[in-house]
């Protein structure tokens, strides 16, 4: 059962996505960064009917497992989307637009084909022939959901590298791409220090859902408190050899 | 021309570092999930049916060699 932490942690999270798209609105950057927002409504909206399910059918249900992971899926693609808009930013002004974009789609059939892969060995080895139903349906959407994150990770990585080599100056885009790749590390770190160490296993219940609220709580930061034409000195993020 | 070819060979990389990543990490973990959206609490998956054990399949029958085609 879930306790007074998780829906207090649960809500928080929800309102902080809420915030940032209303601090985007108020800053009147609601359009230029137009995926990011779409994906924090999005959030947003399914954190809602989350809730509904949640207090309509339980925790433990499958209505809830079911739309939980498979809007899951829908939010991975939609931060995938949000990240892909941070890298048209950075290139924008080389006139690489149309190659992020052919790059971001092409990226996304692949990691989509590669979990079809997968699913399709693992289920025709298991069932001794392939059939579509709703377990492999699952299998997929998880599968998808997770190497859509792995993609994201390294992905926003790449572009911190090309940040710093292109020595970017925008304050407000630093602080998006640095607070989600904060973000996707400390679900990583925090994953494998749960498989490293199980003396910390009271920690992680409380830790994990308090990582959700990272995201939006940075990103909120970032549009009220950083105007969008502040610049900060290259030499600050990284030391250059000149 | 060669921009793409450059593109397509980037996102193929980006592909195999991730998917290598990913198998690491999976490979050593304990089964569970990386998720990485929001708050809300992690539900159990509802296709895993329990803990009850994978049946044999029905279909392979003993060690009877597969019969040819008809027609």
């Amino acid at each position: 059962m879930l306790g007074a932490f998780e829906y207090v942690v649960w809500f928080l999270g929800a309102l902080l996505e809420l915030t940032v798209v209303v601090c985007s609105i108020a800053k009147g950057s609601f359009r230029r960064y137009l995926a990011i927002n779409v994906y924090m409504l999005a959030a947003s909206f399914v954190n809602i009917v989350r809730f509904k399910i949640l207090f309509t059918y339980g925790f433990r249900s499958s209505e809830y497992g079911y739309f939980y992971y498979y809007s899951d899926l829908l939010l991975t693609i939609g931060l995938y989307f949000a990240l892909m808009g941070l890298y048209s930013y950075v290139f924008e002004e080389m006139g690489a637009e149309q190659y992020v974009r052919f790059g971001a789609l092409l990226l996304l059939l692949g990691t989509a084909g590669f979990s079809f892969a997968i699913v399709q060995q693992s289920s025709s080895r298991i069932m001794g022939h392939y059939v579509l139903d709703s377990r492999i349906m699952g299998h997929l959407v998880l599968e998808a959901s997770q190497n859509l994150y792995f993609v994201g990770l390294v992905l926003t990585y790449v572009l911190w590298g090309a940040m710093l080599k292109l020595r970017e100056t925008r304050t407000r885009l630093i602080q998006l791409v640095l607070a989600l790749g904060l973000y996707f590390s400390v679900f990583a770190a925090s994953y494998a220090l749960r498989n490293l160490s199980t003396s910390l296993n009271g920690v992680w219940p409380y830790l994990i859902p308090i990582s959700g609220c990272l995201l939006p709580l940075a990103w909120a930061y970032a549009f009220w408190r950083i105007p969008e034409d502040a610049r900060i000195v290259p030499s600050r993020l990284a030391v250059v050899p000149r | 021309m060669s921009r793409k070819l450059t593109v397509v060979l980037l996102a193929m990389l980006v592909l195999v570092g991730a998917m290598g990543l990913k198998t690491v990490v999976v490979t050593h973990g304990d089964g569970s999930l990386v998720m990485a959206n929001g708050s809300a609490p992690l539900p159990p998956t509802p296709w895993k049916n329990g803990s009850a054990p994978l049946p044999p399949t029905p279909w392979k029958n003993g060690s009877a060699p597969l019969s040819a085609k008809l027609g």
